[in-house]
């Protein structure tokens, strides 16, 4: 069958990994269980742990926000640049999509460094500019100690790097589009975005659905970006969002159970934050 | 093509190289540091330009074993993009053209293992490798990077291959076409800029992952470049970062050789392809 | 179609080519962990993970030119470790037989999250032959878990304080000999040049809690302290809220470092000319004398001095350094033992001493020389601190609330409330 090959490699190498994560989620597993002691049955300890601490569900409100602001400006600033691609001559459409794939292929390394080093308090180039521009209040200004200004960073670093992604898939998705199509619409007096509304979005709403979803889900996980900054400034337990409360839960310190007990939970809470779209989704397929 | 049209495309194009700078200036800020002794890199008066720069820092990276791990990554990341998008091909294929029991399901889980958060799960990850003794090898860290980019793959390929009308297969099938032969022939091509775009996507995510190769690739001889990148930042006790952004230059340039390699393939799409067939 | 056909198989066929080269690959590494021991150890290939750069070239040639001819037939492999990521590669590797190191290095504030859950081996009966009571006792204390030693110290470092005798002499100040006097002179500096943008006094950014806790310890305060087996948040208490207001005055008076940075670079802002004293780890020395990232022209005007304590003696510092374990999985352990002998040898330590670290034996000290900068490392060792022995540290750290309660005391918040808040975290942490 067609299906063998994708399905032997997603259970060889995600099935059992799932499976244990499932059982340590019950157990009360750390590094001690780690390195060869057994494990001991707790129930549902680790989830009651998770579900009575009032901070989580700050820190989950906080990301639910996140999550969809960026998703959204995510999205908006993709398709418009895919339909961008469509309409520009061969020349500015290489520049563009090289431009857009230089950020994306960026080591996150060397990325989030540069970043940090932009809004730096001191040293920062965005300051620097500011303060030749005449606004003297930006020297040594913290872009990271207010709460949502460091989200306001956050945002542009995750949408700067989420962003070509987005671009790249609609785009390829676009060049589905037959030609005739437009013609047909524009013959019949249609606007452009009439034009884009009536033929383009049906036909790559496919593409536009996944790649929506996967924002979301992405964007509800973040945490490189988050932990990186929150060493560059900013204060802690102002900022944390789902990935980085669960690494300083204890996944850090070895509280596997814990840490999976809190997957599981995150997984829960993202099929309830996309089913819309799972729904839409799994409709499609009826067709 | 009427004059305004042409003038608009043009006032586009202008447009689309804008944004390319813009976003691109993170990019030339890792080039440019590259280029600049530490004192210039961080100061109170930036340097826009590398003047009076020095290629020291390059000279600091290519002496270490850049090459070595080079191999290893490109080792890595080719079979993952291979794999990922044959697997994947096939069952999009399988999916969007055949109907049969548990398709459904199949869908959902794929969908489902998206969502899974992958904090945590290295662990078991690595228990998983150690069992079938394949901790440091590449077949095994690829392994978990085809697993890792293949649901997404078979999302995006099958909304492709949806979206190729049937029409044009059943047209290649009357002119006497088996049914493999259309697909080859005629849905083959048209997946293209689907199969660049999700190539792209996994080659990105296995060039690029840092901690499952960071528990998985122990041994100095089998690092990956994100772990070799990562040397840099203690090589001095202070992070070396003009070395950084040196060595982030050269971890760099072979996505952008992959991607002007293919990224034609992405504008030859259906367009042209489908008024042929 | 064939051609696509074709295509697709050489693609396969590529792949398994590349997986060939891999499978090759690790089986020539395989025999590496044989080797089991009866009498005399056994010949064996030996793997030691150091990390960072504190253990220079010099040091690691000594040291498997010296293993190797004292165990013929066995080999030694350094691999160097980053700091990074190393809990996370540790936690994984020391559980494997065919992967684990046999001989790894650990921070001192990591050792106890692994000597509790038998990762390392029981090295107590070895302890008087690796130097028993002459190693570093707050080190040997956090290697140990229920009377049994498992992680002996490595090295070890410490602060004191780098200034800048130019900017002295122009303010016409000394080198403090109490804690009064240094907070005079850090205030002082900073309105002597206060046309510097961002000129520090005395650098200390908003999350340096590392540095600001000489002056907690220094008025008597602690972080958390143990009653009865149950440990407690102490940042509330008198002598600890003394010394937090110190620390406030001098991020608002004597501070001009971001209020929310870190401590990385601090050699960034010294060589800039925006610092007139800062409290840094030894090493910042050779950040500074580095033509490549430093400034060794300053060099001639940067001395330096161990942060004096209100009694006039060293005030305690943070001391920071590494302990050394040997893997419970390793299949080596005789080996791995020798090999641990040999790190804690006098001529392996004292070479530590040569390179400005504190050995691991406090008879090496005197190694460390006679100049200015051995002078301040020793007078700052004597007295220096280790963070609370509680075996949960780690969470505090991990979760940051030290790093949150400093930046916002330097954005000047209450002092008082500040630290019950953070009380209150610690005892939830620990207990």
């Amino acid at each position: 069958m067609l299906l063998l090959p994708a399905l032997a490699i997603l259970v060889a190498a995600l099935g059992y990994p799932l499976y244990r994560q499932a059982v340590m989620s019950f157990q009360e597993y750390g590094l001690a269980q780690q390195f060869g002691q057994p494990a001991e049955w707790v129930g549902l300890d680790n989830y009651v742990t998770l579900v009575t601490d009032s901070y989580l569900w700050t820190v989950i409100l906080r990301s639910i926000v996140f999550c969809f602001a960026n998703a959204a400006i995510t999205m908006v600033i993709g398709v418009a640049l895919a339909v961008l691609m469509t309409v520009i001559g061969r020349g500015p459409r290489l520049i563009l999509q090289i431009g857009l794939l230089l950020a994306w292929a960026m080591p996150h390394l060397a990325s989030l460094t540069v970043w940090q080093w932009l809004f730096d308090s001191q040293y920062g180039v965005i300051n620097w500019l500011l303060v030749n521009l005449g606004f003297d209040r930006f020297a040594g200004h913290s872009w990271l100690i207010d709460q949502l200004s460091f989200f306001v960073v956050a945002t542009v670093i995750v949408v700067w790097m989420s962003v070509p992604f987005v671009a790249f898939a609609v785009y390829a998705g676009l060049t589905q589009v037959p030609g005739e199509l437009y013609e047909a619409a524009e013959i019949d007096g249609a606007s452009a975005w009439a034009r884009f509304r009536a033929v383009t979005v049906p036909l790559v709403k496919p593409v536009l659905l996944i790649v929506m979803l996967l924002q979301i889900i992405w964007d509800l996980k973040v945490f490189t970006q988050i932990f990186v900054l929150q060493d560059a400034g900013g204060i802690t337990a102002q900022t944390n969002l789902i990935g980085t409360y669960i690494y300083r839960l204890g996944l850090g310190e070895g509280e596997f159970g814990l840490a999976a007990a809190a997957s599981w939970f995150v997984l829960l809470l993202t099929v309830v934050l996309s089913l819309y779209y799972v729904r839409v989704l799994v409709r499609e397929e009826e067709l | 093509m009427s004059t305004r049209t042409r003038t608009r495309q043009r006032a586009f194009g202008a447009l689309a190289v804008v944004i390319a700078l813009i976003w691109m200036f993170p990019v030339y800020w890792m080039l440019n540091s590259s280029f600049l002794p530490y004192n210039r890199i961080r100061a109170a008066e930036p340097s826009f330009l590398p003047l009076n720069g020095t290629l020291s820092a390059y000279g600091r990276v290519f002496d270490s074993n850049f090459f070595d791990t080079l191999r290893i990554s490109a080792m890595v990341t080719g079979i993952t993009v291979v794999a990922a998008l044959l697997f994947a091909f096939l069952a999009a294929l399988a999916l969007s053209r055949f109907r049969f029991k548990g398709r459904r399901s199949f869908i959902l889980a794929v969908l489902i293992i998206q969502m899974i958060p992958a904090e945590g799960l290295f662990i078991s990850q690595f228990k998983l490798l150690e069992g079938w003794q394949l901790l440091n090898s590449v077949i095994g860290l690829s392994l978990l990077y085809i697993a890792a980019v293949v649901p997404f793959t078979i999302w995006m390929l099958r909304g492709f291959v949806n979206g190729v009308p049937r029409d044009l297969e059943e047209a290649a099938l009357v002119d006497g076409c088996s049914r493999l032969q259309a697909f080859f022939r005629i849905t083959f091509p048209l997946l293209a800029p689907g199969l660049v775009a999700s190539g792209v996507y996994a080659f990105l995510q296995a060039w690029n992952e840092f901690t499952l190769s960071l528990v998985i690739m122990t041994r100095p001889e089998n690092m990956t470049l994100p772990l070799w990148l990562r040397s840099f930042t203690e090589a001095n006790r202070v992070s070396d970062w003009a070395g950084i952004m040196a060595g982030s230059v050269l971890v760099a340039v072979p996505v952008m050789i992959f991607f002007l390699l293919v990224q034609h393939r992405m504008t030859s799409g259906l367009v042209s392809g489908a008024v042929k067939g | 179609m064939n051609r696509a056909l074709r295509l697709t198989a050489g693609l396969a066929a590529a792949a398994l080519a590349l997986s060939a080269c891999g499978g090759d690959g690790d089986d020539s590494t395989e025999p590496a962990a044989g080797g089991e021991s009866a009498g005399t150890p056994e010949p064996a290939d030996l793997r030691l993970w150091l990390n960072g750069p504190d253990t220079p070239q010099s040091m690691r040639d000594w040291l498997v030119a010296e293993f190797e001819e004292q165990n013929p037939g066995s080999t030694l492999t350094i691999e160097e470790q980053e700091w990074e990521g190393l809990v996370d590669r540790l936690t994984t590797s020391l559980g494997s037989e065919s992967e684990t190191p046999d001989v790894v290095e650990v921070g001192n504030t990591q050792a106890p999250t692994f000597t509790t859950v038998g990762a390392f081996t029981d090295i107590t009966d070895l302890l008087p032959d690796l130097g028993g009571d002459d190693l570093l006792q707050g080190f040997v204390d956090a290697g140990s878990a229920d009377g049994s030693t498992y992680a002996v110290p490595l090295y070890a470092g410490s602060s004191y304080v780098f200034y800048r005798k130019d900017l002295f002499a122009a303010s016409g100040l000394e080198v403090p000999t109490t804690m009064q006097e240094f907070v005079d002179a850090a205030v002082k500096l900073k309105q002597d040049n206060a046309s510097v943008p961002n000129f520090s006094g005395f650098w200390l950014p908003g999350q340096d809690w590392r540095d600001g806790a000489a002056f907690l310890w220094d008025a008597g305060g602690d972080f958390a302290v143990e009653d009865g087996g149950e440990w407690s948040g102490a940042l509330s208490s008198p002598e600890s809220q003394e010394g937090l207001q110190l620390v406030q005055r001098l991020f608002t008076e004597a501070s001009g470092a971001p209020k929310d940075g870190n401590e990385a670079d601090g050699h960034v802002p010294f060589c800039a000319g925006e610092v007139g004293m800062a409290l840094r780890p030894g090493w910042l020395r050779g950040s500074l004398e580095d033509p490549e990232i430093g400034c060794p022209d300053l060099m001639a005007n940067v001395g330096v001095f161990a942060l004096p304590g209100t009694d006039g003696e060293p005030a305690p510092v943070l001391l920071g350094g590494s302990n050394v374990a040997v893997s419970a999985k390793s299949p080596n352990q005789e080996l791995s033992a020798k090999l641990l002998e040999l790190i804690l040898s006098d001529e392996f330590q004292s070479q530590y001493a040569e390179n400005g670290l504190t050995p691991a034996k406090v008879s090496l000290a005197d190694g460390l020389g006679t100049d200015e900068f051995a002078a301040a490392t020793i007078e700052a060792v004597t007295n220096a601190k280790l963070t609370p022995a509680a075996a949960a540290w780690a969470t505090v750290e991990g979760s940051r609330v030290l790093e949150d309660l400093f930046v916002a005391i330097a954005n000047g918040g209450d002092v008082q409330q500040l630290a019950e808040d953070a009380d209150a975290a610690i005892a939830d942490q620990l207990g």
